[in-house]
């Protein structure tokens, strides 16, 4: 027998190891505030990654009902499932108890999807906005992992963090010395101005955001969609 | 008997040649055998009464619980076998409670005795391999459900089949017959909550064998603003003073 070669024995390497990402962005930028009788939610047209564009039309708010509208963006896969998922459970509920699902529940039941996916989420950021019991307008932002709150104003997306500094100072009155009883309150056409000079200002600095601005109004005669804004296409 | 039911009464999940199930309509007999248990519904409310047959003196009556709450906003009156009533309630619970999970909001009357009614069928002789427990028979018990929610006070009452039937007033068990021919002569949908609870106090006395009093009787209002409300037995004592006047 031989034992004197004292050659080296084979060191094993660490097993190679392959990496597969289920997420990406395709960016876009969401936004909803809320007013006495009405609330509004607003989207970019962009669907983008990295460096490419998808397409220049494509809207990311939502019909959930007749008067509950979800803006919705981030990876867009997750946004589609998501959506089909809650259209398949908004028609299981209104079957099984004889009525239209509220803004409230809808919420709710957002929030549980969501964290039933705690561990594996869906990448989506949701701001979902309708009108409440008493017939105000109402907007629920939620984190993508099902925590939530009831809100008056909300952005998500890519271009959230542009938008909301804007809209904290313009509605939220944040850093303005105007007493709380000489504040004006929101109309639906200052809101919908608002909403054009802050995406028109998201899309000058963020490449994910631009093309369009989509705008859905909810009131009690219905959601209508409002006309095409158009954003910059560079 | 023997005859007529011609040996199709065995299986319970066996039609017979004229299209019935005998063991499900031998279960809505059972009922009848039961304490007489009566809803009333108005506007204002929903009462439920029910009669505790006290059979000997060394019995607690408090412990006797045939009126139970489901949530919040609604209560259930039973007849038939307790135990079996136990099952359907501690589904209706779960149920009520993952609805408030799911859609922070309370469930709608109906939508919890939809729930129960699931139930009421899953029952078979085979189903040894089914890791879910389930009966081999049906369910020997009816029940009354009632709350109130956006549509108002409501008053279900289910019976072992699984149907379930919208009442203003309904009795079951072993006086239901009598109880609900009083209950179609003074029913009226204006009366107040104290009224309809007279009443029932009223045809549960016309129809109990013992002597009502403030120990055999169980009474549950459930009030327009969704609160159910047992009688104590002072309460009682009150209601049946003027009954009996």
């Amino acid at each position: 027998m031989d034992f004197g070669t004292g050659a080296a024995l084979p060191v094993s390497k660490p097993p190679l190891a392959r990496q597969f990402n289920p997420y990406t962005s395709n960016g876009g930028t969401i936004l909803a505030l809320s007013g006495e009788d009405f609330s509004l939610v607003a989207s970019d047209t962009r669907l983008s990654e990295r460096f490419r564009i998808h397409t220049r039309d494509q809207p990311k708010t939502y019909k959930l009902t007749d008067n509950v509208v979800l803006g919705c963006c981030g990876f867009h896969g997750d946004v589609l499932t998501l959506n089909k998922l809650l259209a398949a459970r908004i028609k299981m509920y209104k079957h099984q108890h004889d009525h239209e699902i509220s803004c409230s529940s809808l919420a709710q039941m957002l929030s549980t999807i969501l964290y039933s996916r705690r561990f594996f989420p869906f990448y989506t950021y949701n701001i979902l906005i309708g009108l409440d019991e008493q017939g105000k307008g109402c907007v629920y932002s939620f984190d993508p992992v099902g925590s939530y709150e009831r809100e008056t104003y909300r952005a998500g997306g890519t271009g959230a963090s542009m938008l909301q500094p804007l809209l904290d100072n313009q509605i939220g009155f944040k850093h303005q010395n105007i007493p709380e009883q000489d504040r004006p309150e929101l109309t639906a056409d200052r809101a919908i101005a608002l909403v054009r000079d802050v995406f028109i200002g998201a899309a000058e600095r963020d490449i994910n955001t631009g093309d369009g601005l989509h705008m859905q109004l909810v009131t009690k005669d219905g959601i209508k969609t409002l006309d095409r804004f158009p954003l910059r296409k560079d | 008997m023997f005859l007529t039911r011609s040996e199709y009464d065995r299986g319970v999940n066996t039609f017979s040649p004229e299209g019935r199930l005998f063991q499900v309509e031998y279960a809505i007999e059972a009922i009848k055998l039961g304490s007489t248990a009566l809803g009333i519904r108005t506007d204002q409310g929903v009462v439920l009464a029910v009669e505790k047959r006290v059979t000997s003196c060394l019995m607690e009556p408090s412990s006797l619980e045939k009126i139970t709450q489901l949530d919040g906003h609604v209560a259930c009156a039973f007849s038939g076998l307790t135990a079996d009533a136990r099952m359907l309630v501690d589904k209706a619970r779960i149920e009520s409670q993952n609805h408030w999970f799911a859609y922070n909001e309370p469930m709608k009357v109906e939508s919890i005795t939809q729930a129960i009614s699931n139930l009421a069928l899953k029952f078979s002789e085979d189903n040894e391999d089914d890791d879910e427990m389930s009966m081999s028979r049906p369910f020997g018990v009816a029940l009354l459900v009632a709350g109130v929610d956006k549509d108002g006070a409501r008053l279900y009452h289910l019976d072992p089949s699984g149907t379930y039937i919208h009442f203003d007033a309904k009795a079951i068990g072993s006086g239901s017959e009598g109880a609900q021919t009083s209950l179609q002569e003074i029913y009226k949908g204006d009366l107040s909550m104290d009224q309809i609870t007279v009443h029932a106090l009223q045809i549960l006395k016309q129809v109990m064998e013992d002597k009502l009093n403030s120990v055999n009787v169980e009474v549950v209002q459930v009030q327009l603003d969704g609160v159910c409300k047992r009688l104590t037995q002072e309460q009682l004592q009150t209601y049946i003073e003027e009954i009996s006047k």
